[in-house]
């Protein structure tokens, strides 16, 4: 299993790698080459299926983190990994005539073919890192896709757009995965050893640490930005700035569905405890009638199911219709699966497959519209089953599947939904009874336009339309045989329960469970008259369709639309950047120096007050020389006099005595090695300094009192943090270094001399030091010399060609 | 003798340095010399690699006493897994850069200094990496400053000469406040090794050492390190001195230098403070949320710094403020919570070990994918003379490898799998993660930070990306890129030459085969960030190897074996020194000998 499992998920990528040589060769026809890597991929899912391969396979990939390729067969990754390879053979096969005479087509055909294998890579991951590993593969590729038409701002803006959005929720997802991963210290989501297979314990950790709570909602950030649920389904009608095979199958079959296979991958997880028995934390959750899980999805799915069909009532594009279709019907399966009972596990997994069936078709059908009558505008088109036949059937079928129509496939997973959420309501009582109430709502509204779709193809034709092609075989025979699919599932849905969506269900419930029944109603059941309620009105508002859409259409204006966020937040952040920037950077050296100095005697400030640091007590010391005092009193005289200096040349001067006066301290502290050190130092930066200023100009101008006194505020914390800390770390006297080697060499304290002629062959310490002991250390500082020679050197010789540029 | 490999990176930087200096007689000579040192390095940090990390047994620590002088009396260099991991990261760097250099850099810059500065830079980065002594880290800042200082100025222009003077007036008080804390540290410590001074502050009364002032002090050099790495509210010569900066250098500073500051943090807070005890609180609980402000801070005021920027160095050089941030931020976080644990390589260790080794991970991708978008971003300038957005558009179509590199480095940025980025980003939100699980104080503010910083990258990175590579070309891109690179430029057809027209009108000094090597440079490094993304185990396990050794403050210290001044001498401690090696100033009494001798 594991060999063809990695085979099914790695073949895309090497297709996809391969992609640019091919085309050298095949030119245009490297759409059927893609067409056939899919076909195998789709041969080897048929054959894990034929199989009945099950369970975990896994590579290693980092084992230090836990992480590895780990695969996870079952019903609902065989289901996606069918959608993903098998929508694919159809959608490359399109795309051979849809993109005829289009550029870029080398790194189309591998964008699509890497987008595919990493779509299976995420129905078949078994690990949680690499289904994140996955899902962001899927999240680059549709970036790279929606930016097809490079060169269009529109397409700029889109791609960005789903980048931003679905990208940041990836983010939000992982982090959920981290707590997950580390309150089952395991990185496998199913099968044994796995997260579900110790739901209870796991939840139980979570709730203890109190996070139970944030994980399921980080979790659902994910699931909600991928799906394109409310309000995160603003990338979405975007998204069709894509050529149109691409918003068949990424935006509309597979990857969008994959936020819809988290909530179907995690549901047994998070609803172990409804299903009973694992200790404490099981009990009380019980004791809460509604389950989180419930109360998060049920609620996005309906909200998101009822707004995006309103959304899709108020379009005048074929494409936008279909997007915002495509985030009501996916709002429609979180909503089923976040129903904690058995209706709502059916009638998602059965949706997952519906919907992909009818809405490929429609997209593939919008295709061919946009491709032979040359718009998508919905108020230009009508009468085109008379250009279109065929594709007028394909659309009728797919478009009543879509309305929840009987007996098409959309009626019976929308019935379950129905049935789902009636019959927790009945459970329930209270706030749950919104449940159906929404649900009933939104699907009028789907109704109406699932109609609106219908309707372009009836009546009249629009003589304005001009002369409507035929579509090429290549773009028909796709959606035909999707249609197809459509009619069977239709006929007899027990073929597909039984052929794949029987294990799908049984895959996100929790425990055991393998297949249910589904069919015509055949007595008056709550859910059958929520249908008739739905159609009843719908056929009833139909002929106000153009006022709805108008007040729709009135109605989203401002702060409303989601895009209104959007939009504000992105400029807003350009904008803030553009403001906060020249603010914090203002080019001026003195700010900064502030800035790093307050920020630096703050925090050692801190480090002394929070270590309890006493300051010692000030007293003079015993062994201070008249001389002594009165050379530092002139040096605190020069120091304070520089303040005042009338100007530069008279501060440097005035600066100098402090120096001066330095040395002199050293003389008399019998340190001449210092002295001599510094007096060359002060000599030469005085007259270095003299030099330059004559250069400068004499006067800057008046600073103000403010300035003022805050300069001086910084110039003094610093100063007293400076000189606190030579206060407390002069005041200790530990053992030192200098001390044990002199004690180690066996000499007496204070006679060194023969230490360092002994071991440093030489007689003065300094020296000593300098050439021996740190001799490293001076190295390092010769060169910096050098360097600051060179950098004179490139100062004076490359300023013409600096100044050039 | 095994000890000698120590100094061996360091030997090379220097001697190519020097060399370099010596043979600006010839350009071509003093290329060959560069290029032959950088590659040199290179082999070097991989010998020492293997010697310490790869060493039978397991990591080791290797040490090695500078003029035979024994710690800790004079200066060691110590390679332990940590600095052994850190050379690794700089070495590809400097590889990169210094074939780049040859290629973009200004010919009569190249002959006047350039590549010996370039030498001594690598010279300070190694030192600061490789020694053992505080006082010697400080010399390694000053020679690592001094080069970066005039590299900076390079071209010296007016942006540049200004670029640089905050460059070094910041860095010149940062050398200062560095100078006032070492002085300090030997002043309450009584040693300027590392080992001797870790062991010190962990048993303090023993040595006569008066705890409390160090967590000032250390809090002192922290504050110096912040101005290395370039964190908030440290960072403000970060945008002007990227910018102003040759590319390459531009490449290692980012890449490298920045790291210096974040190694300096991990070895002094980790190894060497990580230890000592005050009165009522201790090293983690102080610096701990300090660092996680300074990340935070950063993280958002270089996101939110880069996604208005009108110019792609402008970009990236608030991404590293914003980068660097998500390095510190797990360091922070693990310090934050001392007693938490959690499972690496599917053992039990300290929380702290996950945050050194996320912020490892972090660094070398870091290292890794902001060179190569500062080359790919001085490529663009070579080709077109200006990186300003408003100039730049549709280069996807004209010059599809170098916007493939770009992309894979914009994405490591981002952290998307199987790039190394996504490994830095899951260890960085793994940590605070664990860390919040632990009960981390503010601990959703600090994951909210977290994402709101990974959000902005992604808002910056989709922004720089459709505004240059994306897009309409402009009048400018049409001009000097008529067609895709490739298709005729690379492959000699002369008269394709046509878009050597320099942007003011005269000819582009950029030869078809420099910018064939620049886009090869960048494509390099791109794959590198997903060689190692998907062959991320080796780098995780050196990382962790790393981050036990940057942890594990005993093992530094018995393996440094610093002498103890105050005990009385005895022969066998002597011995179990790793560099006692004959005619060590070893201070027995035959060594008094040896030492007359000399």
């Amino acid at each position: 299993m594991l060999e063809t499992v990695l085979a099914v998920v790695f073949l895309p990528f090497v297709g996809a790698a391969l992609t640019p040589l091919v085309y050298r060769v095949l030119g245009e026809r490297t759409a059927y080459y893609a067409a056939a890597v899919a076909a195998v991929c789709l041969g080897l899912v048929t054959r894990l299926y034929l199989t009945g391969a099950h369970g975990v396979a896994a590579v290693e990939w980092v084992p230090s983190l836990g992480v590895s390729l780990a695969f996870y067969v079952d019903g609902l990754a065989l289901l996606i990994s069918f959608l993903a390879s098998g929508v694919g053979v159809l959608i490359l096969t399109y795309s051979g005539g849809y993109m005829h005479g289009e550029p870029g087509q080398a790194k189309y055909y591998a964008t699509l073919l890497a987008f595919m294998g990493s779509m299976l890579g995420v129905a078949l991951a078994g690990d949680l890192f690499a289904l994140f590993t996955f899902w962001e593969l899927t999240s680059l590729s549709s970036f790279l896709l929606i930016g097809h038409y490079t060169s269009e701002a529109d397409s700029q803006y889109a791609a960005r757009k789903s980048m931003l959005i679905t990208v940041a929720g990836g983010l939000f997802m992982l982090v959920g995965f981290l707590l997950l991963s580390w309150a089952g210290d395991t990185t496998l989501i199913a099968g044994e050893g796995s997260l579900t297979a110790n739901a209870g314990g796991v939840i139980e950790t979570l709730r203890t640490a109190g996070l139970f709570v944030p994980t399921l909602l980080l979790l659902a950030v994910g699931a909600a930005t991928k799906s394109a649920q409310v309000p995160f389904h603003v990338w979405l009608p975007n998204a069709m700035e894509a050529p149109t095979p691409v918003s068949a199958f990424l935006h509309s079959a597979t990857m969008v569905k994959a936020g819809v296979y988290l909530v179907g991958r995690f549901r047994p997880f998070f609803l172990s405890e409804t299903a009973g028995g694992h200790g404490a934390a099981a009990a009380e959750a019980a004791a809460a009638l509604v389950p989180e899980w419930t109360v998060v999805f049920a609620t996005l799915g309906l909200v998101t199911m009822t707004v995006a069909a309103v959304l899709a009532v108020g379009s005048t594009d074929i494409k936008q219709l279909l997007a915002y279709s495509t985030a009501s019907h996916l709002g429609l399966i979180v909503a089923a699966f976040g129903i904690a009972n058995s209706y709502g596990a059916e009638g998602g997994a059965f949706h997952i497959l519906n919907h992909a069936s009818f809405k490929a078709a429609l997209f593939l059908v919008a295709g061919i519209v946009a491709h032979e009558a040359g718009t998508r505008r919905i108020d230009r088109l009508s009468g085109l089953r008379h250009d279109l036949p065929v594709t007028a059937i394909v659309a009728a079928v797919a478009s009543l599947s879509m309305a929840g129509v009987p007996p098409f496939n959309g009626f019976y997973s929308k019935e379950l939904l129905f049935e789902a959420t009636y019959e927790y309501a009945h459970e329930i009582g209270g706030l749950t009874w919104a449940f159906p109430v929404v649900a009933v709502l939104g699907s009028v509204f789907t109704f109406l336009y699932s109609i609106k779709f219908l309707s372009l193809f009836l009546g009249e034709r629009d003589e304005a339309l001009g002369h409507v092609h035929s579509p090429p075989l290549s773009m028909l025979a796709p959606p035909a045989v999707l249609a197809v699919v459509v009619g069977v599932v239709s006929l007899d849905p027990m073929i597909a329960v039984n052929a794949i969506v029987g294990e799908v269900y049984g895959s996100t419930v929790p425990g055991e469970a393998h297949s249910f029944t589904v069919g015509l109603p055949t007595a008056l059941k709550p859910a059958v008259v929520m249908s008739a309620v739905t159609i009843g009105v719908g056929a009833l508002a139909w002929p106000q369709y153009d006022r709805i859409h108008d007040g729709v259409r009135s109605a989203l204006r401002g702060p409303v639309r989601a895009d209104w966020w959007y939009d504000n937040a992105v400029a807003g952040l350009t904008a803030l950047s553009k403001r906060v920037v020249p603010r914090v950077q203002n080019g001026l050296v003195r700010t900064y120096a502030a800035w790093v100095l307050v920020g630096a005697s703050a925090l050692a400030v801190g480090g002394y007050v929070a270590a309890g640091v006493e300051l010692p007590a000030l007293a003079v010391p015993a062994e201070t020389t008249v001389a002594v005092s009165v050379v530092l009193a002139v040096a605190v005289v020069g120091a304070i006099a520089v303040t005042d200096a009338p100007s530069h040349v008279a501060g440097v001067l005035t600066l100098s005595i402090l120096g001066f006066m330095v040395a002199v301290f050293y003389v008399l502290a019998d340190a001449p090695d210092l002295a001599l050190t510094q007096l060359t130092v002060e000599t030469l930066v005085l007259v270095i300094f003299l030099l330059v200023l004559d250069r400068l100009p004499a006067w800057y101008g008046e600073t103000d009192r403010l300035t003022a006194v805050r300069d001086a505020a910084v110039a003094g914390a610093v100063g007293l943090t400076v000189a606190g800390t030579v206060l407390v770390s002069t005041a200790a006297s530990p053992d030192t270094i200098a001390e044990g080697l002199i004690a180690r060499a066996g000499l007496p304290p204070g006679e060194h001399v023969g230490l360092f002629t002994d071991y440093g062959g030489g007689q003065n310490i300094v020296n000593v030091i300098l050439v021996d002991l740190r001799a490293f250390d001076t190295m390092g500082e010769i060169s910096v010399v050098a360097m600051a020679a060179l950098s004179v050197l490139t100062l004076i010789r490359m300023r013409e060609r600096g100044e050039a540029q | 003798m095994t000890g000698q490999i120590v100094i061996a990176p360091m030997l090379v930087a220097l001697s190519t340095a020097i060399l370099a200096l010596l043979a600006r007689f010839d350009g071509r000579v003093e290329k060959a010399v560069s290029l032959v040192g950088a590659g040199g390095y290179a082999v070097a940090v991989a010998a020492l690699f293997d010697a310490v990390v790869l060493a039978p047994g397991g990591p080791t620590t290797l040490t090695y006493g500078v003029s035979d002088w024994q710690a800790p009396f004079g200066i060691v260099l110590v390679a332990d897994a940590l600095s052994a991991f850190m050379l690794a990261l700089a070495a590809p760097v400097v590889v990169a850069a210094a074939v780049y250099s040859v290629v973009s850099v200004d010919e009569r810059g190249q002959r006047l200094s350039y590549h010996p500065l370039f030498h001594f830079m690598v010279l300070g980065v190694s030192g600061a990496f490789l020694t053992g002594d505080v006082f010697n880290l400080f010399v390694w800042f000053e020679v690592m400053l001094m080069s970066s200082y005039v590299l900076v100025l390079f071209y010296s222009g007016r942006e540049h000469t200004r670029a640089a003077l905050g460059y070094v007036v910041l860095n010149l008080l940062a050398s200062a406040l560095m100078l006032v804390a070492i002085g300090g540290l030997y002043a309450t410590t009584g040693t300027l090794n590392m080992a001797d001074m870790a062991r010190r502050l962990a048993d303090p009364a023993a040595y006569g050492v008066a705890v409390a002032p160090t967590l000032g002090l250390g809090a002192l050099l922290l504050s110096v390190f912040a101005v290395k790495a370039g964190t908030v509210p440290f960072h403000f010569w970060v945008p002007s001195a990227y910018r102003a900066a040759p590319a390459p250098v531009t490449a290692v500073l980012a890449g490298v230098v920045k790291k210096v500051g974040v190694y300096a943090v991990i070895r002094l807070f980790f190894t060497v403070f990580g230890g000592a005890a005050y009165a009522s609180t201790s090293t983690f609980a102080y610096v701990g949320p300090v660092l996680m402000l300074l990340a935070g801070a950063s993280i958002i005021l270089g996101g939110v710094g880069a996604a208005g920027r009108e110019d792609v160095d402008g970009l990236l050089a608030f991404s590293s403020i914003g980068q660097v941030g998500f390095i510190v931020l797990p360091l922070g976080a693990a310090m934050t919570v001392p007693a938490a644990t959690t499972t690496l390589a599917g053992a039990e260790t300290m929380l702290a070990v996950l945050g050194v080794t996320a912020a490892l991970v972090y660094s070398l991708t870091h290292a890794l994918a902001k060179p190569l978008l500062f080359l790919a971003s001085g490529t663009i300038r070579s080709a077109l003379g200006t990186t300003d957005f408003a100039q730049l558009g549709g280069l996807a179509r004209r010059t599809p490898l170098l916007a493939g590199g770009f992309l894979l480095g914009s994405l490591a940025l981002v952290g998307v799998p199987p790039i190394l980025g996504f490994f830095g980003k899951l260890l960085v939100f793994r940590t605070v993660a664990e860390g919040i699980a632990a009960g981390m104080p503010a601990g959703a503010l600090a994951a909210a930070t977290m994402l709101v910083g990974a959000i902005l990258t992604i808002a910056y990175v989709t922004r720089g990306w459709n505004q240059v590579f994306w897009g309409e070309p402009t009048e400018r891109v049409q001009q000097l890129i008529p067609v895709r690179w490739g298709r005729s430029r690379f492959a000699g057809d002369g008269d394709a030459g046509s878009s050597s027209i320099a942007p003011d009108g005269g000819p582009s000094t950029v030869t078809d085969r420099a910018l064939v090597v620049q886009v090869a440079v960048v494509v390099a490094l791109a794959l590198g960030l997903v060689g190692l993304g998907v062959g991320a185990e080796v780098v995780v396990d050196a990382a962790t190897d790393a981050a036990h050794a940057a942890t594990g403050t005993d093992a530094y210290v018995e393996a440094v074996a610093p002498v103890d001044p105050g005990a009385e001498y005895s022969p066998s401690h002597a011995a179990g020194a790793a560099n006692a090696s004959d005619g060590s100033h070893s201070l027995d009494a035959s060594a008094a000998v040896d030492g007359g001798e000399r």
